[in-house]
């Protein structure tokens, strides 16, 4: 009987959401004692599969085989039992256990009593065999970061898990750590573990992976060995599509005037960790700013501290000569479209007329001697309907009804509409059909030809090379790279995207 | 998963929205009727029977009907109170502590002989104890808005303090305690001090009008006015709101102290109006019941008006059945009490459930440029 | 204030806070958990009654005992069905089950009329006679019904439960974290399930406690007056700790005795502000606990599995 040498088979796996087809017959396998390295941007399905692979939600059809033998994933308990571990990128830890209780959560166990003192010493063992090393009795909520990760990492070794997939497990640590990370992996795959390795920085993908599949659009593009990559062509098979997007014709403006400037900026994330370091940018009225990246890298920070939603904890922002320290009351400023627009551009249980004048509310025309004025409201909404082509039967429906990109023409609607002298727009074409995203970069066109300073936000690497006067590259809160719109290439831009930049990378 | 079900009655103007959200309540209310009809049965009586006769206990006769809006005036002010935190997203439970505070207050000008015509010697007492309310509902308000602190908890706890309180002051030595009573209880109001009474016979006092006037105001301050309209961007989206200029922090303890105050007024009104004297726990729960109004009622004060009204109903009703029928006396707390939570159980958790699902940001099942539009994402 | 006062005061202080700490081993766990069961007073209420009744009709305190489970298992297991199935507001509908409960003792009670006459049997006192009268410990210890000693002993057994056994670990976790308890696979619906459930039997087991502990009757109307919050509040300023939070129900319970006492007699301190106190400490100290994030973090939010 021949020896299977296939930890891993996933054939044709294909999974569909309401209208979104996140995995398009993808087939993919990891050999034993491999590190598959899995590349892909948000959005091109990865994390669906590898979900689908945890038992996290189900396939519509394929199927997957561990060691050769098919396997029905239904829950994590059955992912776990056939020997899969996942790490996830966003944690899934109980802060106020400690380490040793974290790893054995979930284990079920015949003696009603906690029995740690086998756990501890096995937990021990392991992070000696991977130099991997926690405190097993501190809580989960005291420990650095590079160390949460690695109770993530031992919580699946403690399971024996012959497949373990790391999702973008570096994104936290420092480069030490990631060295140490790496060094463990070796181990693993020198045990005859297999390693799923997904991860947007290509340096590591090259030093530690033995084999590379790419994933774009739900689609697989192709698995080629690490040898025979190279850089150049890594970004261009992730990032590269057919071109649809044509560069748009534009008047050109000189002697632009500094519109937006941010000094030594750093602002730091929900967790606490600095999102954008000691960050410089200057945007010109008249001007498209692009900022190209894989999404995390700091987008929302970036925008949010510049509306003034978030304090940077270091730094000056001022817009126009303006310093920004909390969010404008004057819509005629800065226009935000944000990159969620169903939690902060809308209010979905409201009507359209009111989501337009959120932010006029207490204005005339629409309140005249403390009263809202429902005739001017509706008006305004009306004229806002066709101006920008919004497509609802009417302003009373609630915003909620309507199609994502009909919503996304509101928010734009009210933003842009008062003309302001800063626009940020943030993945504002995130979720829109074709149409709904032609008629986007016409209006940020249009918002740069009359000499607005725009802020355009996209993980979408084709339509900030369409749309942008000039673009920046965002990897890790630093700016890899400032380049030409009309000049810059798909490749130097893909590399930068993933860490490999003009300057030193990280 | 497609979000909305078809609303039913959309095009009937101020009833529209009352209805969307009233057809759910009214199944709950429903099979709370049918749950205290089957314990009635159970007891022995035809329930049939027993309903008949709180129908009649309620409204019978003009006479009956002015008990009914004599228990709706504490139920109509608490819970447009409640109402309005609802819709700003805050639980204001403590309408029975309050209640006792704007009693006190009112006391405090009332009792006193201070020679001011009666429409002045009233009003006084009314907005008196409508501040000393406020300033009750200044502490949950401040620890929720500006310390993140559960404001049910303290609202609560404050409800028992403001008992504690309110016994202190009506028991002897204290100033405002009556001499020599068997039971604790302020010294009586001055005839000045004392609501009219509306109708002779009865006990009506202008409480009931009081109220529905005030469940109007709000709804049109509500629907009508920047302040509602931030309030119920509040309510729904506090991201939307801070982005678009709200004080989030002085909104949400203003919403709180608002209705305190009309917990107050309701007190004040019940001792004024009704008994004309501060007895030592006085409230006996028509705090907590105007909290399962505005519930029932999903924070809207037309809806507050149909739902006091109804659990006013009840109770008054629930004197009659029990007179003529011998249904135990307690079983109108229990019918509201069930009806209460087979609306919660039925219906209100829906509407929790979407909004919290449509706050999720969901950035990996959306697809790259050129897949469909994504739907309204669950 | 005399020696014989102290000593009778500390003697009330067992009798009171021990109903206390038996409805907090319940509810300790269900907050543990995430859920905040409201309605322990209107469960409370109904133990209080049930054990009064059973021992009126049985004449057996067993038989009290076994039925107040069975009746604390049915209201325990309907909360648990509104807040965990239905995922409902856990304020309302903890406060209409007391308003349920309350119009229902009231209505059943008046149904028991000749039980008001006489006392039924309570708990007995398990100490030999002789004990009783040995200076300060023997009416502060040994002159208490069997329900305080278990009251004093079940904090520790709830404590080596939750921190100890791998059920405990796992109601921990879901009362941090469901997302990450659900995908290591624990059911955290089941668990809720089990601690509000629990919740509910210890809640009448309370009040039962209270009835049958000592006084052996029943009044309709108030007899447990609040108590069921006070016990959620002292689980508050416990820090949700089973053992601190038994502290905690001492001092109430010894705020509750003295303010009995105090009612009777001339003070400088009017009794109502020990009443009071209870709260006033509850408030105080949870402004303290949210500040330094000691607040469970799901506490009283529902739990929606499709959030994983």
């Amino acid at each position: 009987m021949e020896r299977n040498e296939f930890a891993l088979q996933m054939q044709n796996v294909t999974k569909r959401f309401p209208g979104v087809l996140a995995n398009d017959r993808i087939s993919l396998d990891c050999k034993k004692g491999e590190v598959l390295g899995l590349l892909g941007e948000n959005g091109a399905g990865k994390t669906t599969l590898m979900n689908i692979l945890y038992g996290l939600c189900q396939p519509d059809s394929g199927q997957i085989l561990v060691d050769g033998q098919e396997a029905q994933i239904t829950s994590p308990l059955k992912a776990i039992q056939y020997g899969i571990g996942m790490v996830h990128q966003h944690f899934k830890l109980v802060d106020s256990l400690t380490a040793l209780e974290n790893i054995i959560l979930g284990i079920p166990s015949k003696k009603p009593l906690l029995d740690l003192a086998p756990a501890r010493a096995r937990l021990l063992k392991l992070c000696e065999e991977y130099e991997l090393f926690v405190d097993p009795d501190t809580n989960v909520w005291r420990l650095p970061v590079g160390q949460q990760q690695w109770v993530e990492i031992l919580k699946a070794l403690y399971r024996n898990a012959k497949i373990l997939v790391l999702d973008e497990p570096t994104s936290v640590l420092t480069p030490a750590e990631s060295d140490q990370l790496c060094r463990a992996v070796r181990r693993l795959t020198d045990e005859g573990r297999s390693v799923i390795f997904i991860s947007h920085k290509l340096r590591e993908v090259m030093e530690i992976t033995q084999r590379v599949t790419i994933i774009r659009d739900g689609k697989l593009i192709g698995t080629i060995p690490t040898k025979e990559a190279t850089q150049k062509k890594l970004a261009q098979m992730m990032v590269g599509r057919p071109v649809t997007l044509v560069r748009k014709p534009r008047p050109v403006i000189d002697k632009k005037e500094p519109i937006l400037v941010m000094k030594d900026v750093t602002v730091n994330d929900d967790r606490g960790i600095p999102a954008l370091k000691n960050f410089n940018l200057t945007i010109h009225a008249g001007e498209i700013l692009g900022v190209a990246g894989v999404d995390g890298n700091g987008q929302r920070e970036l925008a949010e501290c510049i509306v003034g939603l978030r304090k940077p904890s270091s730094g000056t922002i001022t817009v126009r000569g303006q310093q920004i320290t909390n969010v404008t009351a004057d819509p005629s400023f800065i226009g935000f479209i944000p990159e969620d627009r169903q939690k902060t551009g809308l209010v979905l249980d409201f009507n359209v007329s009111e989501n337009l004048i959120i932010k006029d509310c207490k204005r005339a025309p629409y309140v005249k001697k403390g009263i809202l004025q429902y005739p001017a409201i509706k008006k305004h909404a009306r004229s806002m309907i066709k101006k920008f082509n919004i497509k609802t039967p009417s302003g009373d429906v609630k915003a909620r009804t309507l199609s994502g990109g009909n919503q996304q023409k509101v928010v734009i609607a009210r933003e842009l509409n008062p003309e302001p002298v800063l626009d940020i727009a943030s993945q504002p074409t995130r979720g829109l059909d074709m149409g709904a995203v032609v008629s986007v970069h016409d209006t940020l066109l249009d918002e740069r030809n009359r000499g607005a300073a725009v802020l355009f936000i996209s993980a979408e690497l084709q339509e900030v090379m369409a749309l942008s006067d000039r673009i920046i590259v965002l990897f890790r809160g630093e700016i890899m790279g400032d380049l030409d719109g009309g000049t810059a290439d798909v490749s130097t831009i893909g590399e930068m995207m993933l860490g490999q930049g003009s300057e030193v990378g990280a | 998963m497609r979000v909305q079900k078809k609303p039913k009655f959309i095009r009937v103007p101020f009833i529209g929205e009352l209805a969307l959200s009233g057809v759910r309540p009214i199944i709950g209310i429903l099979l709370g009727i049918i749950a205290g009809g089957v314990l009635i049965a159970l007891s022995g009586i035809n329930p049939f029977k027993a309903y008949g006769a709180m129908l009649q206990g309620a409204f019978g006769s003009l006479q009956s009907f002015s008990n009914v809006l004599v228990r709706s005036s504490p139920l109509l002010l608490g819970g447009v109170g409640v109402a309005l935190g609802i819709k700003a997203g805050v639980w204001n439970t403590g309408i029975e502590g309050y209640m006792y505070l704007g009693a006190i207050g009112a006391a405090v000008v009332g009792i006193p002989a201070l020679n001011l015509p009666p429409v002045l010697h009233i009003a006084l007492a009314l907005i008196v104890g409508m501040l000393f309310a406020a300033a009750w509902g200044l502490i949950p308000g401040f620890l929720r808005a500006y310390r993140g602190v559960n404001e049910v908890t303290t609202t609560i706890m404050l409800n028992y303090v403001a008992i504690f309180l309110t016994s202190w002051l009506v028991s002897e030595p204290q100033p405002l305690a009556e001499i020599d009573s068997f039971y604790p209880m302020s010294k009586l109001f001055q005839e000045s001090a004392q609501l009219p009474i509306l109708m002779k016979g009865t006990s009506l006092h202008p409480g009931a009008f009081i109220g529905l006037a005030v469940c109007i105001l709000f709804y049109f301050i509500l629907r009508y006015t920047p302040f509602g309209f931030q309030t119920r961007m509040l309510g729904i989206n506090p991201n939307a709101a801070r982005y678009s200029g709200v004080n989030t922090k002085q909104k949400i303890m203003l919403i709180i102290m608002i209705g305190a105050m009309m917990g107050g007024l309701a007190g004040a009104i019940e001792v004024t109006g009704l008994k004309r004297r501060v007895y030592m726990d006085f409230v006996t729960g028509v705090g907590y019941e105007s909290v399962a109004v505005a519930l029932v009622a999903g924070g809207n004060p037309l809806a507050v008006i149909a739902a006091a009204l109804f659990f006013s109903a009840l109770k008054a009703g629930g004197a009659t059945m029990s007179i003529q029928t011998g249904v135990g006396a307690p079983m109108t707390s229990v019918i509201i009490a069930l009806c209460v939570l087979f609306v919660i159980g039925v219906g209100i958790s829906e509407r929790r459930r979407l909004s919290k699902a449509v706050d999720k940001d969901e950035p990996d099942k959306v697809g790259a440029a050129g897949s469909k539009e994504d739907p309204n994402v669950i | 204030m005399s020696f014989d006062m102290i000593v009778d005061w500390l003697q009330a202080t067992l009798r009171w806070s021990a109903p206390l700490i038996i409805v907090s081993t319940g509810e300790v766990l269900s907050e543990r958990s995430g859920i905040i069961n409201m309605g322990i007073e209107g469960i409370m209420l109904s133990g209080a009654l049930c054990g009064v009744a059973i021992s009126f009709l049985t004449g057996s305190v067993l038989a009290s005992v076994l039925v107040t489970i069975v009746l604390g298992i049915i209201m325990g297991a309907a909360v648990a069905f509104l807040t965990v199935s239905r995922r409902t507001n856990q304020v309302v509908t903890g406060l209409m089950l007391n308003l349920l409960a309350l119009g229902g003792t009231n209505l059943l009670f008046g149904l028991l009329s000749e039980s008001r006459q006489t006392r039924v049997t309570t708990f007995p006192v398990l100490f030999p006679e002789a004990w009783h009268n040995i200076p300060v410990v023997g009416p502060v210890l040994f002159q208490q019904p069997v329900s305080t000693l278990i009251a004093l002993i079940l904090p520790i057994c709830l404590s080596i439960v939750l921190y100890k056994t791998n059920w405990g670990l796992n109601v921990r976790a879901i009362g941090d974290n469901p997302q990450s308890a659900a995908t290591a696979g624990i059911s955290v619906k089941k668990i809720k399930y089990q601690t509000v459930i629990l919740s509910g039997i210890f809640a009448a087991l309370g009040g039962c406690a209270l009835t049958l502990g000592e006084v052996g009757y029943f009044a309709s109307g108030g007899m447990t007056a609040g108590r069921g919050f006070i016990v959620l509040a002292a689980i508050v300023v416990g820090g949700w700790d089973p053992i601190r939070t038994a502290l905690a129900c001492l001092v109430f319970g010894a705020a509750d005795a003295a303010q009995l006492r105090l009612q009777t007699m001339e003070s400088i301190i009017p009794y109502q502000f020990f009443q009071m106190l209870p709260y006033v400490i509850t408030i105080i100290a949870l402004t303290i606990m949210v500040k330094r994030s000691i607040v469970p973090k799901t506490w009283g939010a529902p739990y929606d599995p499709r959030d994983v």
